[in-house]
């Protein structure tokens, strides 16, 4: 008889914290070398945004401001973050009308930057290590790491779905102890919709919870 | 000790009559094929209900079991604390060996029945771990899996009162670890009218649930924070965990994800 019953591993919201933590090994890939998807290209994605969320991190010189922008340009490079926030929306995306999309995508990666921009400082030198890579699909490989803590204890397991395209390779998702954060977003977002009384309580709701998180900041933009 | 039992009984009763008042979510039309998928992929049509007893629970946990988590948490350094908890998890041994064998798991069996032996005699009465470090990791096992594992549908998501997010599988679940599986329970309950097995029952059940939340602070609060519908985030988060829990860390692949396809085109980098 517990009173919420959630276990440890369930640092969901450590998520992307996670996500931002260094490679330290690169162990070799566990075949789909003939794959149109490259295992080598989609692991050098994660270890790539690893390695330079670590750098980001361990600057704590840096002002919040400097640090979000910096973020969101890791967002860019790594992440296919337009395709997460519209995936995200599911079958309401349909709904939205052009300036609506804009709006909705350009708030959607706001508050991933300002959201984990906030818990930076909950960063303790975690190392992700990857573990292997298997190519799923044509179009889709998934990553395997662990991040060992700091205090020691069971690593947290973090795998990382990335998607190629035309030789573009980009992370879709990131699944921790097999809660993805995509899925949690998508079941997040919908019920705010439902609940807020369709798309534009939605917009509504994000927009009141990025400008709070910025001014939380004291970043303004 | 039974006023107050009997006050939060009260407490609850109150809660879900009011909430039931509240009513059902009303399942949109079928021609509407769209929503109506939706709504029968999220599956809680008690939903008005489950949220009213979610917003009970959280003014039980602000008032009570936050706090006391909290005072828990000042009081004991980090080993003593692990230490309870290797306690507690020691004594579920009986529930996590019952559902393993009842699941078929004669491997995780041996490890679970290893672990007793050694942490109840090496590491004292389980307050430390050392059958990890002889390579028997702990796992976790209850009835909900078993039944899950059996075969059975989980059925809708249900908010109980006081324990958390669920659905009737796993509260059935719950009731036969403690009251059929658990042997230290069985004694307990067996033994009400002895004071000290009374006053022992109550104390593991009191610690159990103090360890639980005390586990679960810094989560929770992230949840919360970075969640628009901390309700629903939880509701998606029990449901993938339960998942990865019932399939040994191993769920199958779900349902697709976002992919570059949702992209119109892709940027040139």
């Amino acid at each position: 008889m517990m009173a919420f019953r959630l276990p440890m591993t369930f640092r969901h919201v450590l998520l992307m914290l996670a996500l931002v933590l260094a490679a330290w090994v690169s162990p070799p890939l566990a075949g789909g070398a003939a794959e149109p998807v490259s295992g080598a290209a989609a692991q050098a994605v994660v270890k790539g945004f690893a390695d330079e969320g670590v750098s980001l991190l361990e600057d704590r010189g840096a002002s919040p401001a400097a640090r979000a922008e910096r973020f969101r340009e890791l967002l860019k490079k790594y992440f296919a973050t337009d395709a997460i926030a519209r995936w995200v929306l599911g079958r309401y995306w349909n709904q939205l009308d052009a300036q609506q999309r804009v709006d909705y995508q350009s708030l959607f990666e706001d508050l991933v930057v300002y959201g984990y921009v906030k818990r930076f400082g909950e960063y303790t030198g975690e190392r992700l290590r990857i573990v292997r890579t298997i190519a799923d699909s044509d179009a889709q490989a998934t990553v395997f790491s662990e991040i060992d803590r700091p205090a020691g204890g069971q690593p947290v397991r973090v795998d990382w779905r990335v998607g190629g395209r035309d030789g573009v390779y980009l992370i879709t998702d990131v699944v921790v102890e097999n809660v993805s954060l995509s899925q949690t977003w998508r079941s997040d977002f919908s019920a705010t919709i439902r609940q807020s009384g369709g798309i534009n309580g939605l917009l509504d709701t994000l927009r009141v919870r990025t400008a709070q998180l910025k001014a939380d900041l004291g970043v303004s933009r | 000790m039974p006023t107050n039992l009997h006050r939060i009984a009260c407490l609850v009763a109150a809660a879900v009559l009011a909430a039931t008042i509240g009513g059902c979510a009303t399942a949109p039309d079928r021609s509407d094929a769209e929503a109506y998928a939706e709504f029968q992929a999220i599956n809680d049509p008690l939903e008005p209900l489950n949220r009213t007893v979610f917003g009970f629970n959280q003014a039980i946990d602000a008032m009570f079991l936050r706090p006391l988590a909290d005072f828990y948490r000042l009081l004991l350094p980090p080993p003593l604390r692990e230490g309870v908890h290797n306690v507690l998890s020691n004594l579920r041994s009986p529930v996590v060996l019952a559902n393993d064998l009842l699941q078929g798991e004669f491997e995780r069996a041996g490890t679970t029945t290893g672990r007793f032996l050694i942490n109840s005699t090496l590491g004292v009465g389980g307050l430390a771990d050392w059958a990890s470090d002889f390579g028997l990791a702990q796992h976790n096992e209850d009835f909900g899996q078993t039944l899950a594992v059996w075969g059975s549908p989980e059925g809708p998501f249900l908010m109980l009162p006081l324990v958390g997010p669920s659905n009737p599988r796993d509260a059935a679940g719950i009731a036969v670890d403690s009251l059929i599986l658990d042997p230290f329970g069985l004694l307990g309950t067996l033994n009400m009218d002895t004071e000290w097995m009374r006053t022992l029952s109550y104390t593991r059940l009191g610690v159990t649930i103090i360890d639980a939340r005390s586990q679960n602070v810094e989560e929770l609060d992230d949840l919360q924070k970075s969640s628009l519908d901390f309700y629903a985030a939880l509701r998606s988060l029990y449901r993938q965990y339960r998942l990865s829990e019932i399939w040994q860390g191993q769920p199958p692949p779900g349902e697709e994800g976002p992919s570059l396809d949702d992209l119109p085109a892709i940027p040139v980098q």
